[in-house]
Formats: structure tokens, sequence, C-alpha cells
């Protein structure tokens, strides 16, 4: 009886709660502040910690409030989720970094429906699921960009090996398919001997690079294509004895590779100014919103930083960052 | 003799009073979330919440009779992904039709329930060693079969259905998993079997020598799992639209919080299902009220560590004063 | 020997699969990359020997992982505030047995159990870290790194350090009166109660021992690279449960030494290393770590079928 009655208890809860908030679409009041909701592929993760810096400074200058939420580890199940309880929640504009571009659309396109702007940045959703998408390279761009400067390094010729985050993140494998897509096309003398997995570990792509270095005693460079694996197998390449040698390059901060950069342990350090992506993004995010920036714009005004190319629904911020010792100490993030 | 009925009464006044407390803390998270967030008592978010919990809280729901005969399932989130990486495989390799890879789906992780109770039970093992090591096998062989890297997509509209419209006007995958609770309700609550799983919990030896096929009823509770896990990984991947190596990452220890939190003792012997629909309940609205509060996620993971501590604690101080009570009525007695 | 049966399966396996890479893969035997591998694992070896005490207390501890960030990440931002590296590791010493104790308050007193202890330790931990530090990695001082001993020495000695606690506690496990009252609870509580040990405190203490072990882990580690990475511990507890498990000491308490552990974890950080060696692809290493920790559950349940007593 007592269970019976707290079961019709909370039905009855849920039911007199549902009726009483009518779940439509935020009010159209000028006078209320903006919300902004920014989504990153995972929380814990530098790269989306700068870009939320600059994205901060944007929402700071333009006087909107800034969400900033996200899975803790990239999952793109829990992203879809944080969209959802944004359209609940009634946030005037979207931009979401997507771990998964099929399942992230559904929700974005709901999204859409109920009337939120919604854009797409660092890596796109598909094209009907939102109305700009702020590119700082395609994956293509940072496929070829890696191997080409990876090719650069050893003149062309050799064998090198690839440390990724994990063998199921999407955004790596995409890379890794126009690595390798871009090595078969134009450097028949390189071969890549293995791809290892850190988990997005440092300590693990230190351990996992000292394997690669022992079972593989030919490799003359190391591409680490996730932020904390370019550190670790820096690490490795010293403690091994063998720093300017072996190679080190990959994608990451200046921050955690300045030391290893000056050291000449590691050879170049690709990204991008993650803080204007993070600052690009909220000013497009917004602009849209206010409806300043319309689809068919050609060029887009984005506060201090000035114009961007908007090439159909493209927003460009520009061509990867190639860090090295000449110029890593210009850099604090 | 004296004392059993009264064993009984104070195990049932625990049991009881356990679910009360948890039904208490649901309903303050409601009223407080409901006053700080706009949207967060309107149908569309509660909505929202059934069709984001439906595979944690079937995996919840049969991680009860599992733990209430004392034994544990830690393979499930793996068995999850498994399940779906089969179903996506079979679909698009094996060009087998939707409801006929379904099937096999469900095959298959009832298959990887029967291995782990043959486990547990033939070779007399604990379980949590058991599904620890099943834990890394199915994920292992998840990503073994993908090679990490493959996941299946473009499923057909009508399969997605099922995981991201609105049937009736409730979320698609609600039916399903009202059936599964009710099912397992029933099974736990109302059958001999759900009395044999508290037995063997309180005492396997005992049960054994009651006469009750120990092997059989715990087989049935590890194979009933391997199906759910199988279930919600086809749900998973219709929510989704993709079926992926690392898909139900980290669920099981969301199941086991949400059964212990739900008034189950991890050693067996006293637990309901209802109790465990109230822990799945209590997580998923404190994480949903977490965000219409504007919190970040983390504050989710912290406060739901800190709600377990706190109920079990609760719960334990509540049985040592029904205890002191108790003893004194005793000595009163004789 | 009789008394080390138990250790004989994990012996075993890891001398089949040191065969085999002598056989299809020498280049795993040389001196750097074995010294490396080593060095990485010691602090591992450290919480094995924690864990494996709590295991043979009847208990288990799923939190060591966030522990371990914990107390790295603090130690790294005392060495940053340039806090002399002897305070820093009595520091991260404390700060673990802290968290162990708090562990070993609700399991031993409050009598909870002690997987849903460790479970919400654990996430709370873990998630309170994840939102303090946002994922940034603690940049140290450069004479930090090996307490400025450099490579080969800080190496040697790291490992030393490790070895040489894995023998003490050894020892005292079988030898010292606190070590055989852990083997007693973790046999029969009430037995051991009857026997005049305090089950309760024997626990507590096992918790606290685990947690400072775990500080001191986290100290080697931080001594090894320039940078704390705040996620690291992930998975942590997973592999050194595994490596007790698989070194023969029994789940249900009571029964096991230090020294399965040890083999257990020299076969498991083996594997990686082996398979890259080896040229084999790394989406097959989990498959194969959950093969291996069943077979050695397996075989741990065939020997129990002739001593069995449920």
């Amino acid at each position: 009886m007592n269970r019976l009655f707290a079961v019709l208890l909370l039905a009855g809860m849920t039911f007199v709660a549902g009726c009483g908030k009518p779940s439509d679409a935020p009010a159209a009041g000028s006078a209320k502040k903006l919300t902004i909701a920014l989504m990153p592929k995972s929380k814990g993760n530098a790269y989306f910690i700068s870009c939320k810096q600059g994205a901060e400074a944007a929402a700071k200058e333009l006087g909107v409030d800034l969400l900033f939420d996200g899975p803790t580890d990239p999952d793109p199940a829990k992203q879809n989720e944080i969209i959802e309880n944004w359209v609940t929640l009634g946030v005037d504009g979207i931009a979401a970094a997507c771990e998964n571009k099929e399942g992230i659309s559904t929700a974005l396109r709901k999204a859409r429906q109920k009337g939120i702007k919604v854009i797409t940045y660092d890596s796109d959703a598909d094209t009907d699921a939102r109305e700009f998408f702020v590119n700082q390279a395609t994956p293509e761009g940072i496929g070829y960009g890696l191997m080409d400067e990876a090719a650069r390094l050893i003149d062309e010729q050799g064998e090198f090996a690839v440390i990724t985050a994990s063998l199921t993140a999407a955004n790596m494998n995409e890379w890794r398919k126009y690595i390798e897509a871009r090595l078969a096309e134009k450097y028949p003398k390189m071969k890549l001997v293995t791809v290892r997995p850190c988990d997005d570990l440092k300590d693990k792509a230190q351990s996992e690079t000292t394997a690669v270095l022992s079972a593989y005693p030919n490799v003359k460079l190391i591409m680490a294509i996730c932020s904390p694996g370019v550190p670790g197998a820096a690490e490795a390449v010293k403690q091994a004895g063998k720093a300017g040698t072996v190679k080190v390059m990959g994608l990451g901060l200046p921050s955690e590779n300045r030391r290893y950069v000056k050291d000449g342990v590691t050879q170049s350090v690709i990204l991008w100014k993650t803080t204007d992506l993070g600052y690009l993004t909220v000013q497009a995010a917004t602009a849209l919103v206010k409806g300043d920036l319309k689809p068919g714009a050609t060029s887009f005004k984005a506060g201090r930083l000035g114009d961007f190319e908007v090439k159909g629904d493209v927003i460009l911020l520009g061509k990867p960052f190639i860090f090295n010792k000449d110029n890593i100490d210009q850099f604090d993030f | 003799m004296r004392a059993i009925p009264n064993l009984a009464a104070r195990v049932k006044r625990i049991a009881v009073s356990h679910e009360t407390i948890l039904l208490f803390i649901v309903m303050a998270e409601w009223l407080y979330f409901n006053s700080v967030g706009r949207h967060f008592g309107s149908l569309d978010n509660t909505f929202d919440i059934v069709r984001q919990t439906v595979e944690i809280g079937l995996l919840a729901l049969v991680m009860t009779p599992i733990i209430l005969t004392g034994g544990i399932d830690l393979s499930l989130g793996s068995l999850l992904g498994l399940c779906a990486i089969a179903f996506g495989k079979l679909w698009r390799d094996a060009g087998l039709g939707i409801p006929s890879a379904i099937a096999c789906t469900l095959a298959i992780g009832a298959l990887a329930g029967g291995l782990n109770s043959m486990l547990i039970t033939m070779l007399r093992l604990p379980p949590l060693i058991v599904t620890l090591g099943t834990y890394s096998l199915f994920r292992g062989l998840a990503e073994a079969i993908t090679r990490g890297t493959d996941t299946f997509t473009n499923f057909p509209a009508s399969f997605l259905f099922l995981g991201q419209e609105r049937w009736h006007g409730m979320p698609a995958q609600f039916p399903i998993f009202l059936l599964v609770t009710i099912v397992v309700w029933l099974l736990v609550h109302r059958t001999t079997f759900g009395r044999c799983f508290r037995a063997i919990g309180f005492s396997p030896e005992g049960t054994r020598y009651a006469g009750i096929p120990v092997n059989r009823r715990l087989a049935l509770a590890y194979v009933m799992a391997g199906t759910v896990a199988a279930l919600a990984a086809i749900t998973y991947t219709a929510r989704l639209g993709q079926a992926r190596a690392d898909a139900g990452t980290g669920y099981e220890l969301f199941a086991i919080t949400a059964v212990v939190l739900g008034g189950t003792s991890i050693f067996g012997g006293i637990g309901s299902v209802h109790g465990t629909l109230l822990g799945v309940t209590a997580i998923a609205v404190l994480s949903n009220g977490l965000v219409h509060a504007r919190q970040p996620r983390e504050a989710a993971g912290v406060l739901t560590g800190l709600l377990l501590i706190a109920a079990l604690t609760l719960s334990v101080l509540l049985k040592k004063v029904v205890d002191i009570r108790s003893s004194r009525q005793t000595v009163v007695e004789h | 020997m009789k008394g080390h049966l138990r250790e004989l399966s994990p012996a075993f396996a890891l001398a089949a699969l040191l065969l085999l890479l002598a056989a299809f893969a020498p280049g795993f035997y040389q001196l750097h990359p074995l010294l490396s591998l080593f060095t990485r694992e010691a602090p591992t070896l450290v919480m094995v020997c924690g864990m494996s005490l709590i295991i043979i207390c009847r208990q288990i501890d799923i939190s060591v992982g966030s522990q371990f960030a914990i107390c790295s990440v603090c130690a790294g931002l005392l060495a940053a505030m340039h806090w002399p590296l002897a305070l820093v590791l009595v520091a991260s010493v404390v700060l673990g047995a802290v968290m162990g104790s708090i562990n070993g308050l609700l399991v031993a007193v409050l009598q909870l159990p002690c997987i849903v202890v460790t479970l919400a330790t654990m996430v709370t931990w873990r998630q309170g870290l994840n939102w303090l530090r946002q994922g940034e990695f603690v940049n140290l001082p450069d004479n930090a790194q090996w307490f400025g001993l450099g490579q080969v020495a800080g190496q040697c000695a790291l490992i030393s350090a490790a070895l040489i606690l894995l023998a003490l506690m050894a020892f005292a496990a079988r030898h010292l009166a606190a070590g055989r009252y852990i083997y007693a609870v973790g046999s029969d509580a009430e037995a051991a109660r009857l026997a005049g040990i305090r089950p309760k405190r024997v626990t507590f203490a096992t918790f606290a021992l685990m947690g400072a072990l775990t500080g001191l882990a986290a100290m080697m580690n931080l001594v090894q690279s320039p940078q704390v990475d705040p996620k690291s511990g992930t998975g942590l507890e997973l592999k050194v449960i595994a490596a007790v498990v698989v070194g023969g000491v029994a789940i249900s308490g009571g029964r096991g030494t230090l020294w399965g552990p040890f083999l257990g974890l020299l076969l498991l950080v083996a594997i990686g290393p082996a398979l890259t060696q080896l040229h084999v692809e790394a989406y097959w290493e989990k498959a194969l770590q959950g093969a291996i920790i069943l077979l050695a559950v397996v075989a741990e349940g065939l020997r129990n079928r002739k001593e069995k007593v449920y």
C-alpha cells in the first residue's frame, strides 16, 4: 500500500508540474539578456578551455550570458542530452563542437525547430542542422597539414608512428584518414608503421612512445595528434636519449609544449588561435540571434578581430598555425 | 523463535523507510529545481529526462536481481557496447533486416550473460572478479571487431524513430522501458524466482540445502541482464543514430549507484525494484536539474557521490535506531 | 613451495610470455626501454602492495585512481610553489592518508559496504578535481624532475624504492603481528574479534595505508616528467585490482601474498609493449587483458573446487 501510494504520488506530481509549465519558446522580450550556449567536445580539455577564454571575452563585450557546458569525457550521447536540455531551458543560441555528426544533428535540428539559432564550430554537424559553421580548419586541412609538416621534418623518407587519443575518437579518425590519404598520394618513400592510442593521457602517451621506439628502431618521427600526447611523446623521446634524432610533432597547445620546443625535442606544434576561435564563435552566434548575420553573407565583422571571409555557410578563421622555436613565446595559451 | 518475526518486521521497516527517504529526496530535488529553473518542470523536460535515462534505467533494473543475490555485474556497460557493434555489423555487413538483427543481438546479450553466470556458478567464482574480466573482454572484443575506428550509421528512419521521436505523445523508448520495468518488478516481487534471489543473497548454501536450484536461478538473473543490456544497446543506437564500440562506457557504475541508492543492500537479500526506479529518478533529476540551475556537469558527479554516501549513512543510522528500539522491546518481552 | 601454489599461475603465464617474446621479438629485451617501463610502473607496484592488503582484508577500494590524481595535482601545485621536494613528498603521502582515512571511516566505523563507499568517493573526487582543474596541466619547476638526480640515477632510485617497499611489506605481512591481523580479519572478522583483534581498527588502518601509498605513488610518478596531467590515474584502479587478482589473492580475503600481485603486475604491464614488439595492432590489447584476467580467475576457481568452503 505504501509503495503504491508512493508511485501514485510521484506520477501525480509529474502531471501537475507538467500542466503548470508550458514548454514553448522563450519570450520575445528584447530587453532580456541573450543567452548563448557553447559546447566543447569535452570539458577537461585545455584546447576547449582556451576557446572558452576567447568566448568569455566576446560575451563580455557583447553583453550576453555565456553558458559553457559539455560532457566531461568525449561522449556523443551526453552531448545530445545537453543540447536537449538547453532546448528546454530556452537558450537563444547554441554553438556546438560536434563529437558525433549524425547523432547530434538530430538534436540540433530540434533546437532549430524551436526557434533557437544554431551554429557549429571546430567540428561540423549536418548542413541542415545548423546555419553556419565556424571553421578553423577542415579535417582535410588538418590531416594534410600534419602530413606535410612531418614530411618536411624528415625529408620525405623514413618510418613514422602516430599517437592518437583513443581508437574510437571520431575526429582523430577523420584526421588519420586524411593523413593516410596524403601519405599514399604524395610521400611514397615514407611509411606509417603503427598507430597507438594513449586514451588522452600524457603518461600513457609516454609509455606507448617508449614501446614504439624500441619496437620500431628505424622510426624517425612521432606524430601525436591528441594534445596530451605531444608532451608525453616528447618526454619519452628525451628519456630515450633520442631527442633530435627522432623528431616529435603534433597537434597541441603552446603552453604544454613550450619547454620541449625550446629544448629542441619537439620540432613543430600545429594548432590555430583557439582563443580567437572561441571569440569568433560567440560573436557569430550573437550576430545570428540578433539578425545581424544572415545566410548569404560573404563577410562577417567579428568585433576586435575584424573581418572574416564567409564562404557559403562556413566562416573561416584561417589556416593552421605552426608553432616552433622561433615564435612559441609570443603565445600564452 | 520469537526473534524471527521480529527480524522480519525490523527488516521490512528498514526497507520501507529507506525508500520513503529517497522519495522525499526526489521530491525535494524536484521542488528545488522547479523553483530555480525556468523550464524544469515542463512536460518536454520530463520527456527529455525519460529519453536520456532509458539505457541506464534498463541496466539498473536488471542489475537489481543480480545484486539481490549478493552478486554484481560490472560488465553490463561493456556488453552494451559489444551488442551495439554486433547489431551494427549484423545489419550492415551481414545484410540482416532490422528485426532479425535485433533478435540476434538479444541472443548475443543472453549468451554473454550466460557466460558470466557459467563462470560464477560452475566454477564458484566471485561475481566481482568474473565481471571485471568480462568488463575488459567485452569492450576489447567490441574494439577489436571495429578495429576501434569503425562505426555503423545510416540506419533507416523507421528504426531511428525508436530513439528519437515521440509515439502517442511520449518518447518512443518509454513503452519498452515500462514493459521491462513491469516484467522485472513482477519477477522480483511477485514470483518465487524473486524470493529465490533474496534467499540466495541471504545465504547461498542455505538456499541450496532448501532444495532450490541456485545455479539455475543465478543463470536466470545474469542471462536476463545480458538480454536487457542488448536491448539497451538497441535503444542507444536508435537514439544516437550510430553504433560505436565505446557505447555505454561507465553505465554500469551509474546502474550500481542507482540500485544501491534505492535501498538494495550490496550484500544481497534486501532491496526492491521500485527502490531502484527511485534511485534512477533521483540521479536523473539531479543531473538534469543542475543543467537548468546553470551548474557545470561536474557538479552532478560530485553531488551524486555525496548523495550516495549520505543515503547509505542515513540508512545505517536508522537501522541502528531501529535496532536499539527493538532490542529494548525484546528485553521487555522476555 | 607448497605455500606458494597461488603464485604459480601468474609465474607460468609470465614465463610463457617472456619466452614468446624471446623467440619472436627479442627486441623487447633492450636495457633502456625495460628500464623506462619499470620506472613508469614503479608507482603502480607501490599501489599494488597496498591493494593486496586491502583485498586480503576482504575489502576493495576502487577510488585509488582518483586519489592518485588529486595527490598528483596537489603535489604538483606545491612543487610549482617551490616547496622543497621532501616536504612535497610528505604532503602527498599525508593527503593520500587523509583520503584513505575517509574511506576507512565510512567502511570500518559506519560499516558501509566498501564497494559502494569507494565508488562514491571515486566519483566525487574525480569530478571535483575536474571541476577545479578543468583539464589544465600543472607545470613543474625544472629541478623537480628525478628529484634533481638526473635520469638514470632517478630511474634506479625509483625502481629500487618500489622493490624495497615490496620486500618490506611482504615481510611485514607475513611476520609482523600487524600483518597477521590483516589476514585474520580478512579470513573471518568475527573470529578475529573474539581472538582479541579489533577488526574496525585493522580495516581503518588498511584503508589509510592504501591512501598513504597512493600519495607516495603519486609523488613517484610526478618526478618522472615536468608536467602533471590531472587526468592521470584514470583506469588505474582497474589495473591495480587486476594485478592483485591475477596474482592469486583471493577476493574472499585471508589468502595470498604480495609476491603474486607483483608477478601479476609484471604480466599485465608487459602485454602492451609485447604487442607493440610483436607488431600486433593496438585494438587487441583490451580483449587480451580481459582474457588474461578471466584465465587467472578460472585457474583460481579450478583450484578452489577442491578446497571450496562457500
